[in-house]
């Protein structure tokens, strides 16, 4: 065969080419979804810690809630940064959530991984946020969580952006082991292609060009993103 | 009027317990003008964080308007919102722009509607000759326009006392002026203030008593006159040698 009946064969004999399609369908499903909530859930972690941090420097008794929850917290964190993500996933998928649609399962898997990594970023992020932020808050008489919402946060979110995004970088390739656990991502579409016609090469180059042209791009946005950020500090 | 009754205040640090406050006494009514000096470490950030609960006092009690504020039924949120304060490194908002920093609060906290706390802010920059920076934002203010938007955004909550912690300590030379000249307009108001202050030359013009503090105590008061031309106790009148 020559190359471009191999690459006919590959991609376009029996509309082979929406296996990619699809699966680059599920990557971004999966992708968009985990990343939200592993925000959601990295900002929920970062405020209990740094609320039990606070509460401990300034010799103040902890209540009983908060230090269960700094407990749960801390849990989470070592357990999920302790463990692989594939494991993670399959124990999701296999153990815990049964009855799950796949897709679904993922992203709460992902989401779930990737917010205890979130977590550490933001709670970094807050506490690179000068403390007069929130002495100044508190004294106009705002609340610990208006302080918190309305000043604290949106400092810290913005000091941590191009971390964050990174974090959204990388999820974008982790999420290639979906398939473990009989998802037809991205990665799987190439693989069934290669099953299929017993040809390795081409859909598994196609499946890494995807990977990269997303990576470059989101590495791109992130550029233009810091560049504007840089601008807004001078102003 | 405000009333602080055998103030303690203990650090816990790496090294023990460290008294910095070690019962202080005092009264300041409405529209007296405080003035605190005293040496580097002596406690004077220490006591004025105590008045509006930044820091919480160890000991004592401090009474404001007929209130026992070191209660712990006590809404803080409220009373800080009555305590304007001015710190020395201003603490405005980065990321808002100066109608923001000073609308913030009032609008937060449903005194005022957004347009209503617009208005007032534009009324209050006019005061202080900065109304043409009111979409700026802080990083493009110098350290004098800054605090005097500090300032402002502070008495936006119409406070009926009002804290400095070295206003002007982080300024320029040149910009202390502008600083201390908003402040003496406010004690003409017959605003309540409690100010501490390395600037002699303000505390004689514009206070009404001056305290000297020194390792957490009350050594010496008196009107600005007396404290400084004739004062009784050693340590004062060996730190006055220094900075006069
Ligand atoms: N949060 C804290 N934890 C431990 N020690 C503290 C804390 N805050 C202040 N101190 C200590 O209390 C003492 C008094 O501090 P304070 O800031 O009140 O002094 P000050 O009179 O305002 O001095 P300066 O003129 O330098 O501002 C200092 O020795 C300081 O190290
Ligand atoms: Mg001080």
């Amino acid at each position: 065969m020559s190359l471009s009946e191999h690459l006919f064969q590959d991609f376009i004999a029996e509309k082979r080419y929406m296996y990619l399609v699809d699966g680059l369908k599920n990557t971004v499903i999966i992708t968009a979804g985990a990343l939200i909530l592993g925000i959601i859930l990295g900002v929920i972690a970062a405020i209990i810690r740094v609320q039990h941090q606070n509460k401990k420097n300034s010799s103040e008794k902890t209540g009983p809630v908060l230090f269960i929850l700094n407990v749960i917290v801390n849990f989470y964190l070592t357990v999920i940064r302790g463990t692989p993500t594939i494991v993670q996933l399959m124990i999701l998928t296999f153990a815990i959530w049964k009855s799950g649609q796949p897709i679904q399962v993922a992203i709460v898997a992902f989401g779930i991984n990737s917010g205890a990594y979130v977590a550490e970023i933001i709670r970094s992020g807050i506490q690179s946020v000068d403390i007069g932020q929130t002495e100044a808050g508190r004294s106009l008489g705002l609340s610990e969580r208006m302080t918190l919402q309305k000043i604290v946060l949106p400092q810290a979110f913005k000091n941590v952006a191009p971390a964050i995004f990174n974090e959204f970088i990388s999820l974008v390739k982790e999420t290639s082991v979906a398939g473990y656990v009989g998802i037809q991502d991205l990665t799987k579409g190439g693989d069934i292609i290669r099953s299929q016609t017993y040809d390795a090469f081409p859909p598994l180059l196609a499946v890494a060009l995807i990977y990269l042209v997303i990576v470059i791009g989101l590495t791109q946005v992130l550029n233009i993103l810091e560049r504007r950020m840089a601008r807004s500090d001078i102003r | 009027m405000i009333s602080v009754k055998n103030l303690h205040k203990s650090f816990h640090t790496l090294k023990g317990r460290a008294d910095i406050l070690k019962g202080i006494d005092v009264d300041i009514s409405d529209g007296e003008k405080v003035v605190i000096i005293g040496p580097s470490g002596s406690g004077k950030s220490t006591f004025l964080r105590c008045l509006n609960l930044l820091e919480k006092p160890t000991e004592g009690q401090i009474i404001f308007d007929g209130e026992d504020i070191t209660s712990s039924n006590v809404n803080i949120d409220k009373v800080r919102s009555k305590m304007g304060m001015v710190f020395q490194h201003f603490n405005l908002f980065p990321n808002m722009t100066v109608r923001e920093n000073i609308t913030l609060a009032p609008v937060l906290l449903k005194l005022k509607s957004q347009d209503e706390a617009n208005e007032e802010a534009m009324a209050l920059l006019d005061r202080v000759g900065l109304k043409e920076k009111a979409d700026a934002y802080p990083s493009s203010l110098s350290g004098g326009q800054a605090q005097r938007i500090a300032i402002v955004r502070s008495l936006a909550m119409h406070p009926s006392m009002m804290l400095f912690d070295e206003p002007t300590s982080a300024l320029d030379p040149e910009m202390v002026g502008e600083v201390l000249s908003v402040m003496r307009e406010l004690a003409d108001e017959g605003m309540t203030m409690a100010v501490v202050t390395h600037e002699m030359r303000f505390a004689r013009d514009v206070a009404s008593r001056v305290l000297f503090l020194d390792q957490g105590r009350i050594v010496e008061e008196n009107t600005p006159d007396e404290l400084f031309d004739n004062p009784q106790n050693e340590r004062t009148k060996l730190f006055l040698s220094k900075v006069l």
